[in-house]
């Protein structure tokens, strides 16, 4: 390919070639090698077309001529990947059309206060959310504890003076002890099961907070013109 | 209004494309100098391989590789049975369109004329009065 140049004008080849490759990655090998080879084709054809400069100038015309490398890639792309960018904006502008009904578009400094009033209050229900769901998971996982160690031996808590006992709801210890381990298992699977539903409540609270951002750098943008070309 | 031209090229350039392959084989550098020929449509030339990509995979064109005398091979592409007939409803239906465009570009200038006489039958008549 590049070995019909001389020395500086096949460097200079190879290079663009280089450089086409890597925006290539992605797509299926044959179709890379096939495009790199219909590229240097095209570009020995019109390096030989003119004749009239010195050859680096003319190498450098050439490349000019056929465009950055993306250019020559653009509707390569799956169409999905193409989309994709698309596709993400229409649910995000019909939130950001909410929280605009919520808190009004030139926000001011009262809709800041209020916009960080918000979050501050969303950090706040997260953060004892969490709190709950630890502090239920830790009880579950100490209760558990304390019922084997009863149910093992019933004397177990003596030490701790004749007023803590385990909830004596029956008067047979061993059955006290199997229900309150019971309920130190609901207790942790409880706490367990927060936790991951908290997962989902991140996701949703993340969104938001992205939402808020893009619309804020968006509205300072004043926006211009974003029809994309693909 | 950069962008409003792009627009317009794509599907007008992909019409071109298919145009030059109706009547002969070509390879990428050949089909660029057939299109710009001597007019100065200032066109990126890489901007045809994705096109051709594309119609390659609507398999609208075929392409095969022809070993070149001098240099690399070339890759030829040439209008599937397919692609014969999607160049001539596509330019049939350009037609009209290119049509349309003169029609009402045309029938605007009439308007326009006929308003400018009117403007002036309007102050005719004014200078009468006085």
């Amino acid at each position: 390919m590049s070995n019909d140049f001389s020395e500086p004008v096949g460097k200079i080849v190879d290079n663009y070639l280089r450089k086409l490759k890597t925006h290539l990655k992605g797509l299926p090998a044959n179709d890379q090698e096939e495009l790199v080879k219909e590229i240097s084709s095209h570009i020995y054809d019109s390096f030989r077309s003119d004749t009239t400069e010195n050859e680096v100038d003319r190498i450098l015309k050439v490349l000019d001529k056929l465009g950055e490398p993306a250019d020559i890639i653009s509707s390569r792309m799956s169409p999905a990947m193409m989309k994709m960018g698309k596709k993400k904006k229409l649910p995000l502008y019909i939130l950001a059309g909410i929280t605009i009904a919520l808190f009004g578009v030139p926000l001011g400094l009262g809709g800041i206060s209020l916009l960080l009033a918000f979050f501050l209050t969303i950090l706040t229900l997260v953060f004892s959310y969490y709190l709950i769901a630890g502090s239920l998971l830790i009880c579950g996982w100490l209760g558990m504890i304390v019922s084997i160690l009863v149910f093992i031996n019933p004397n177990f808590l003596d030490f701790l003076g004749p007023e803590v006992q385990l909830s004596p709801l029956t008067p047979d210890p061993t059955l006290n002890a199997v229900i309150s381990l019971a309920l130190s298992v609901v207790l942790s699977v409880v706490g367990i099961v927060l936790i991951w539903l908290g997962k989902y409540m991140m996701r949703g609270i993340r969104f938001l907070f992205h939402l808020t951002f893009e619309k804020i750098r968006g509205f300072r943008k004043k926006r211009g013109p974003e029809i994309q070309t693909t | 209004m950069e962008n409003k031209i792009t627009q317009l090229r794509k599907g007008i350039l992909e019409l071109a494309v298919l145009g030059c392959l109706y009547h002969e084989r070509h390879y990428g550098y050949s089909l660029i100098k057939t299109l710009v020929g001597e007019g100065d449509l200032d066109i990126t030339e890489g901007t045809i391989y994705p096109i051709l990509s594309r119609l390659f995979k609507e398999e609208l064109v075929k392409a095969e590789w022809v070993e070149s005398n001098q240099g690399p091979p070339r890759k030829y592409y040439s209008l599937s049975a397919k692609g014969e007939q999607a160049f001539e409803v596509l330019n049939a239906e350009f037609a009209k369109l290119t049509a349309m465009v003169a029609n009402a570009v045309a029938k605007q200038e009439k308007s326009s004329q006929n308003e400018e006489r009117k403007i002036l039958i309007v102050k005719k008549e004014g200078e009468d009065v006085q």
